[in-house]
């Protein structure tokens, strides 16, 4: 299970860092994307990895032992939240960056070789 | 602490976030401006009131939000450095939000709401104690800022801000690894319940907590712009317009802040071996960083590089000083970063001036593309290009601003620069820090730097175009960098005042187990629990 | 004290000429009294202590003994004189009140330095002089020649500042205090110590470069496009003498070994032979004067490099008279231009009957710089003459000394008689532009009150000078101080024989060569002028400038890929360092057996994930509905692991993203398959760079695995989140332990996460209001150009009419899912509290409701019929958020206190009604607004006009075509709804 996830982790960064380096915008904002994916699954699998835990709490039996971690899991979804905000931004800048240069190169100039 | 003051703790985050969800929903410009001068004017006495009281109080004030035990949720924490840096940030964002109301909180829609958030985040950012919401406030001053970055938009700016985006947006994996990586060791997020546990780490989680405290430094070096990952921060800010890049100043100084922080706590002197490989880090960072800058001084073409490169220096001697370490230096330090951001700050705002002097203005306003059926209700007209009246003696004071700049930036006597470099020069060689020799030679060489590069500009952008067109300078704006000045003035004078702060801080940070016995009253190191 | 009276009065807002020169003379004056006041009695120090930043040992101390007195007293009486001279100097078309306040600054400047008592302070004052001599160098600003010439003094002379602060600092190490009498005490302790060696040579350098010896001398004659006023002062009588002053005055701490004889005493005779053989060749009076300023200054050095007492007190003696008859004649130099209008020897002679006054005057101080009898050069030099002999007697190494002296003051011998020859002596002038006549009195006043000093000192010394210089000598060397005399006669001595010959051969050289000198055309001494003095300087910035940006190119890049590689190198190279500095990690996992079904989810999430990675560039379309897939495989993930509000939220995000993106794709440019052809070259360079980047990604994955792993398996300590589970119901009233940590717990930072959300919406419309797409992707989409074709070939349609229909079953649809979409949202936020769900999930959920009207009616329909302000949402929901937790105030609690029960509803059930359910509404409204904001905006830019330039005809191949996608992208399908 851990095996699994760990390399999924390491495959969504990986081709997420290998689009970081690409030249195109679009490719970045992929990329980034991609990242965020491994990123949240990674602070989500440092809470140790329950199957079929019950998802909220029985009033009755509080012992902690019995859910899965719930602190990773709010930060995750403040990760997503703020991750979701900065993906349209970088998106509408990489737009207005192509509409004002011209290109979508990230350098918004193609380049000179 | 009497309630009152309890509260007074979270003002600066919330006051300002407040007026900034007003500020967006009035109409009006005046109401606007009128509402956000109130705020930050209300912003910066309330933050003096919390220095002198930090400064007059041995312990930090710490504030418990929603009410919580300490380690769990959410802690604001008051301390010397953190009063410190907010009264900083209020006062250099009192000074620029003077400024801009000439000209350039009209370059763009909604100025003043990004103003006061980029200030949320800043002070939020100082005075947490809780690592995943400094995250979240880093975020929160970012995404201000890439706002602020944009603002006037135009092809130099977008492109700036393209790459600022893109290298911060990686930057802030980076941080959430870190911290998920601390997290997922010590099983917390507060930072002083963090202090407490790291001695009792074993071996082995030891080693994992190093590696996270590893990216998450790389992560702060970024935001603090050593080299060789600072690449980003010359470009954007001399593309940025005049008071966003004068924020700037301070924002690499949250950075810079950040890793003070985390080091006193973690790598303290009880942390044993870590310190021992945080400090190298820091060292050859700083010292490659003032080396880089003193190179971009000597090569800069334009003053906004100069101004950018300063920023680079004054970071990269904070951190260089960090690794050496050395209590006296470190106070001198801390002297110094005060004084160089408020002097970059106003130097920013000069550049201003002084270019629209020689009739080279910054960057360009792009103009509106399209002729909208779909108005903005509160768009404010485009900016009147022709700002203020003309000042008989605005080459005069202009001039003067320069030379004081220039003094402050290259470290020379009088001004506060020269006390700040000499403070850490003095301490560096009197504890005989590591590479003492290097760094005062560093520090010496990069005042002469600055000193050639203003020279070689200014000479020819104040003496040789005597004939320019008189700038049409607005009183504001003056009164603005007049501000900052004068605070640079009372640093030199009142010196005194400021090293027995930095020295009571710098002392402060040392003992960090103060620091958690305030924050978690009843602090025990937490047994090793079992695999949860 | 003066200093503070001549800085404070420098920047008094003055106007006039008279009123700026009464005003600074009245200044001098009051200085001059007070310091009359202060004349130390024999040994006295008088001593004021002002406490500046006792902490870093670094208080203001003025301090007065007999040595800074006599500076004292030059610095003011000449500063007199000069404001005098000035006054009549200065043209009316000068702005002079800048000029008096500068040189009032100056002077209290220079009072710094001599009066202060704590060497920091010494420095601060130090690089101050620096300053204004910079500012009064380039007062005529608008000559270039001004400009450069200020640039190098303050260059040099600041970067000697530099490493005097570095050698003051030492010397404070050593000694422990900058207190200057602490230090005077510790000569012994200073000379012993392991860091003189590198404290001397780096005062040295400051006080070389300041007193222009050699190498550092080629400022000052460049120094001498300042007004002449500044020249006489600052250039001969004081600033240059701050350097002099600083070696007596830590003469007896730093003098006395080998190191200072050997430094000291060489720059000294290389700088007196160099200064006085380059005045010679000097066509240029004040050029002459420097350089004679030059080789004094290192006859003075020299003096105290010699070491003996006697020769120190030659040394001082030799500073108050150099400082009078200099001063005297660089005046005398500028009457004469100011009356002819050149300086010029060449063209200058015979001026005798035009200004004999003056001419007089100027001879009898020439004579004096030539040490003639009768006159205070001569005793000064007679008394060098005297050591330098003496000295030679000592050591026998070198009978050089007295013979270079000699060679020294011949020469000096030889360009005064020049000087005075041919500037006033033989034809009236022929080609001078004036007419020149006497100057009006009281600008030659100080000249003639300097040379009756000159005359008095020199007839009888005892009575003028003596006590003055006995009060310095006696500060200076204390009871050490060595019997001299100050006698004219001293009978036949040798160094009276050396004076004699000195002058002799100085006047018969003159005789033989003088008129060779004057003839040559290079105005520089026949070897020297190589050596351009300046080129070098320039050469050496340049060069300087030139090496930095090439480093500088070396070391940065302006562009994004290199910066992101290092980005993602580094926490790579340092993790890696620190771990293996901590001994290496062991995965020793404890793992949970792997179930096949997760396992092949994830082969399918990862292949969509390369595949994304490798069609993002020309297939922009198909690698974002890989990357959706790999997002939902990742939120089946968290199903999986129950997490369902991850996964709730990670859906939701996921659509809107997604929404947003191909928003964004219109206008993104056409990419076909091999843009362009690459050469062999740098598709092998591409080769290398992808592989480069390969092996950076796949460290970075695998170094993610291992993380991830190492971390997951790792026992961790104690985690803090047993609480939450333990009071989410009992304290908190909430079952949803999840989304009791947004809103209660860790309110905080939803807090901040909406106003994340808020700032990028607001930044979002900003950066859309000024939005100018490419021209190319103007027109509109192919397929709509295609149905807009086919409408206006066929007769019986309208155009748009096909798109009309097209979209008019999912408008339908739309329009009944509304409605359902929205309750689904409430029941979202309702039971968030409990179940999963929440504020943030409804409000994307709401968004996601206008996105379907927004595709299905087109923007225009939706702007006009629900009127939302979204920016006003945005402000509600913050302000909301903030009054909710700031209502916790009103109890006495801290921020974002909360507080629950349940209400029973009817028809609806039990409710947990917690403040930070509104809290939550807050994050529920903004969200809602934010989003709907940004897709607005972005959706609208397709329906907006263009202002300057109306859209070109839609080309109808597929270039101009957005990425190639079969479906209508939702904002194009608004362009011709109704």
């Amino acid at each position: 299970m851990e095996i699994v996830l760990a390399l999924a982790i390491g495959v969504l960064i990986a081709s997420g860092v290998w689009l970081l380096f690409r030249p195109r915008t679009f490719q970045v904002i992929i990329g980034l994307s991609l990242i965020a994916y491994g990123v949240n699954l990674f602070i989500f699998s440092a809470g140790g990895l329950r199957s079929g835990a019950p998802p909220v709490v029985d009033p009755a039996r509080t012992d902690p032992s019995l859910y899965a971690d719930p602190l990773p899991q709010a930060l995750v979804l403040t990760a997503i939240v703020i991750n979701f905000a900065m993906t349209a931004l970088f998106l509408v800048v990489l737009l207005a960056s192509r509409g004002l240069t011209g290109t979508d190169h990230v350098d918004g100039q193609e380049p000179d070789q | 602490m009497s309630a009152l003051s309890a509260h007074l703790v979270i003002a600066p985050i919330v006051l300002p976030l407040a007026a900034a969800a007003l500020v967006v929903m009035i109409e009006q410009r005046a109401l606007r401006v009128a509402l956000s001068c109130a705020a930050m004017l209300g912003l910066l006495l309330l933050s003096f009131t919390l220095l002198i009281g930090a400064a007059n109080a041995d312990t930090a004030l710490v504030y418990r939000l929603g009410d919580w035990p300490a380690p769990f949720a959410i802690v604001l924490v008051l301390d010397r450095l953190s009063a410190m840096m907010v009264a900083l940030a209020a006062t250099l964002a009192m000074a620029t939000l003077i400024f801009s109301l000439a000209r350039w909180d009209q370059a763009g829609p909604r100025f003043h709401a990004l103003f006061l958030l980029l200030l949320a985040g800043l002070n939020g950012a100082f005075l947490t104690g809780d690592l995943f919401n400094l995250f979240v406030f880093f975020e929160v001053l970012l995404a201000a800022s890439y706002g602020l970055v944009l603002h006037g938009s135009g092809a130099p700016r977008v492109k700036a801000g393209l790459h600022y985006i893109a290298v911060n947006l990686a930057a802030s994996s980076l941080f959430l690894i870190g911290v998920t990586v601390i997290y997922g060791i010590t099983g917390t997020l507060n930072m002083a319940d963090l202090a407490a546990r790291v001695p009792t780490l074993g071996g082995d989680q030891r080693a994992l907590f190093e590696v996270g405290c590893a990216v998450l430094g790389v992560a702060f070096l970024i935001k603090a712009g050593a080299w060789p990952l600072g690449f980003w921060l010359p470009p954007t800010y001399s593309a940025a317009s005049a008071p966003a890049a004068a924020m700037f100043a301070i924002m690499t100084k949250v950075g810079v802040y950040a890793i003070i922080r985390a080091t006193s706590l973690f790598f303290g002197p009880d942390a044993g071996q870590i310190g021992a490989i945080a400090n190298p880090i820091l060292l050859t960072g700083g010292v490659l960083t003032i080396a880089f800058s003193v190179i971009g001084l000597l090569a800069a073409r334009s003053f906004s590089r100069v101004a950018g490169f300063s920023v680079l220096t004054s970071s990269g001697a904070v951190l260089a000083v960090m690794g050496a370490g050395g209590q006296q230096a470190l106070s001198g330090a801390l002297y110094y970063m005060v004084s160089s951001t408020l002097a970059v700050g106003a130097f920013f705002l000069l550049i201003e001036l002084l270019n629209r002097a020689r009739g080279t203005t910054a960057p360009p306003i792009g103009a509106p593309v399209f002729d909208d059926e779909y108005r903005d209700p509160y768009e404010d007209g485009a900016p009147s290009e022709e700002v203020g009246v003309i000042i008989p003696a605005a080459i005069a004071l202009i001039s003067g601003g320069f030379i004081m700049c220039a003094l402050l930036l290259a470290g020379l006597p009088p001004l506060s620069g020269f006390i700040g470099k000499f403070a850490m020069m003095k301490g560096l060689l009197e504890e005989q820090a590591a590479f003492a020799w290097a760094l005062v030679a560093l520090l010496t060489l990069s005042s002469f730097a600055a000193l050639a590069a203003l020279l070689r500009l200014g000479v020819e952008a104040i003496w040789a175009s005597a004939e320019a067109t008189i700038p049409r300078v607005r009183g504001v704006e003056f009164a603005a960098i007049a501000g900052l000045l004068l605070a640079c003035v009372v640093l030199t004078t009142h010196g005194e005042w400021v090293f027995i702060f930095t020295d009571g801080t710098v002392d402060w940070l040392a003992r960090s187990q103060d620091y958690v016995s305030s924050v978690l009253p009843e602090a025990s190191p937490p047994p090793q629990g079992p695999p949860s | 004290m003066p200093f503070a009276g001549a800085l404070v009065a420098a920047w008094l807002p003055t106007h006039a000429r008279n009123a700026a020169a009464i005003l600074a003379s009245s200044v001098a004056g009051a200085a001059l009294l007070c310091l009359m006041l202060l004349y130390p009695e024999s040994g006295g120090i008088a001593r004021t202590d002002i406490p500046w930043l006792p902490s870093l040992g670094v208080d203001i101390i003025l301090r007065l003994d007999g040595l800074s007195w006599l500076f004292a007293l030059l610095i003011i009486g000449i500063g007199a004189l000069i404001v005098l001279y000035a006054r009549y100097y200065m043209s009316a078309g000068d702005p002079v009140p800048r000029f008096y306040s500068y040189l009032l600054a100056f002077m209290g400047a220079m009072l710094g330095i001599v009066m202060s008592g704590n060497l920091v302070q010494l420095v601060v004052f130090w690089e101050l002089t620096s300053l204004f001599s910079f500012l009064l160098i380039g007062y005529w600003h608008q000559s270039a020649n001004a400009r450069e010439s200020a640039r190098m003094a303050l260059t040099v002379t600041a970067a000697g500042g530099l490493s005097l602060l570095i050698g003051i600092l030492l010397l404070g190490q050593i000694v422990g205090s900058y207190d200057l009498d602490v230090v005077l005490a510790a000569g012994d302790q200073i000379r012993a110590h392991a860091l003189y060696a590198p404290a001397l040579l780096f005062i040295l350098g400051g006080a070389f470069t300041k007193s222009a010896q050699f190498p550092f001398h080629f400022w000052l004659p460049h120094a001498m496009a300042a007004p002449t006023p500044v020249s006489a002062y600052l250039h001969s009588a004081t600033m240059v003498k701050a350097g002099v002053f600083l070696l007596i005055l830590l003469w007896p701490v730093l003098s006395g070994t080998d190191l200072w004889y050997g430094v000291v005493a060489t720059a000294g005779m290389a700088t007196l032979l160099i200064g006085a053989f380059g005045a010679i060749y000097q066509h240029d009076l004040k050029g002459l004067l420097a350089y004679s300023t030059i080789s004094h200054l290192g006859l003075i050095t020299l003096l105290l490099g010699l070491g003996s007492p006697l020769a120190a007190v030659a040394a001082i003696f030799h500073t108050v008279n150099h400082a009078t008859f200099k001063a005297s004649l660089f005046m005398a130099a500028g009457i004469i231009d100011h009356e002819t209008g050149t300086r010029d020897m060449r063209k200058l002679s015979g001026l005798f009957r035009f200004m004999p006054i003056t001419a007089s005057l100027a001879m009898v101080a020439a004579a004096a710089m030539a040490g003639v009898p009768l006159l205070n050069g001569f005793l000064s030099k007679e008394m060098f003459l005297a050591e330098a002999i003496a000295h030679s007697a000592g050591t026998h190494t070198n009978y050089l000394l007295p013979v270079l002296a000699t060679l020294a003051s011949a020469f000096s011998v030889l360009y005064s008689v020049r000087f005075i020859h041919t500037t006033f002596f033989g034809p009236p002038p022929s080609e001078c532009p004036r007419t020149p006549k006497e100057p009006p009195h009281w600008m030659r006043f100080p000249i003639e009150l300097l040379v009756l000093i000159c005359l008095l000192v020199g007839v009888i010394p005892g009575l003028t000078i003596g006590p003055l210089l006995a009060s310095a000598v006696e500060a200076v060397m204390g009871d050490a101080a060595p019997a001299y005399s100050l006698e004219i006669w001293h009978g036949f001595t040798p160094a009276l024989m050396l004076s004699l010959t000195a002058l002799g051969g100085g006047v018969l050289l003159y005789a033989l060569f003088g008129r060779r000198i004057n003839n040559n055309p290079l105005g520089a001494p026949p070897v020297f002028h190589r050596f351009y003095a300046r080129q070098a300087f320039d050469g050496f910035m340049s060069g300087l400038v030139e090496f930095a940006q090439r480093a500088e190119r070396l070391l940065t890049t302006r562009q994004l890929q290199p910066q992101l590689r290092l980005l993602i190198l580094a926490p790579l190279v340092v993790s890696l360092a620190t771990a293996l500095a901590a001994g290496g990690i062991v995965l020793a996992p404890q793992l949970q057996s792997i179930d096949p079904v997760f396992a092949l989810m994830w082969i399918i999430g990862g292949a969509c994930a390369v595949g994304a990675a490798h069609q993002a560039k020309y297939h922009r379309f198909a690698a974002l509905v890989l990357m959706g897939v790999a997002g939902l495989v990742s939120c089946l993930t968290f199903i999986w692991l129950s997490a369902p509000d991850l996964a709730l939220t990670q859906l939701l995000v996921e659509i809107v993203t997604t929404v947003l993106l191909l928003l964004g794709l219109r206008w993104l440019p056409i990419r076909l398959e091999e843009l362009r052809s690459y050469s062999p070259a740098s598709r092998l360079r591409a080769a290398l760079r992808r592989g480069f980047d390969l092996a950076i990604a796949a460290a970075a994955g695998i170094g993610a695995s291992a993380l991830t792993l190492a971390v997951m398996t790792r026992p961790a300590s104690e985690p803090i989140s047993r609480f939450f589970v333990e009071n989410s119901y009992a304290e908190a009233g909430g079952r949803n332990v999840i989304n009791v940590l947004l809103v209660d717990f860790r309110a905080f930072d939803t807090l901040g996460e909406i106003s994340v959300l808020a700032v990028v919406a607001i930044t979002v419309f900003a950066l859309l209001r000024r939005f100018r797409p490419a021209q190319e992707s103007l027109g509109a989409p192919s397929q709509q150009v295609r149905q807009n074709a086919y409408d206006a070939a066929s007769s019986t349609r309208e155009v748009g009419q096909t798109l009309h229909e097209y979209m008019l079953i999912p408008r339908t649809l739309m329009q009944w899912l509304f409605p359902v979409i929205t309750v689904f949202a409430l029941f979202l936020f309702v039971r968030g509290h409990d179940l999963p769900g929440g504020g943030f999930a409804a409000g994307v959920t709401m968004s996601i409701a206008f996105i379907l009207i927004y595709m299905g009616f087109g923007a225009r329909w939706t702007e006009t019929h629900l009127r939302v302000l979204p920016i006003n949402w945005i402000g509600a929901g913050l302000l909301i958020a903030i009054l909710t937790g700031a209502g916790a105030w009103v109890f006495g609690y801290p921020f974002l206190t909360s507080h629950f029960q349940y209400v029973d509803v009817p028809l609806v059930g039990r409710l947990p009604a917690a403040t930070a359910m509104i809290f939550d509404l807050g994050v529920f409204i903004l969200v809602v607004g934010a989003t709907v904001l940004m897709l607005i905006a972005l959706a609208h830019q397709s329906i907006r006009t263009p202002r300057q330039r109306a859209p070109e005809p839609a080309p109808v191949d597929a270039d101009a075509a957005p990425a190639p996608e079969p479906k209508p992208e939702p904002p194009d399908s608004n362009e011709s709804a109704p």
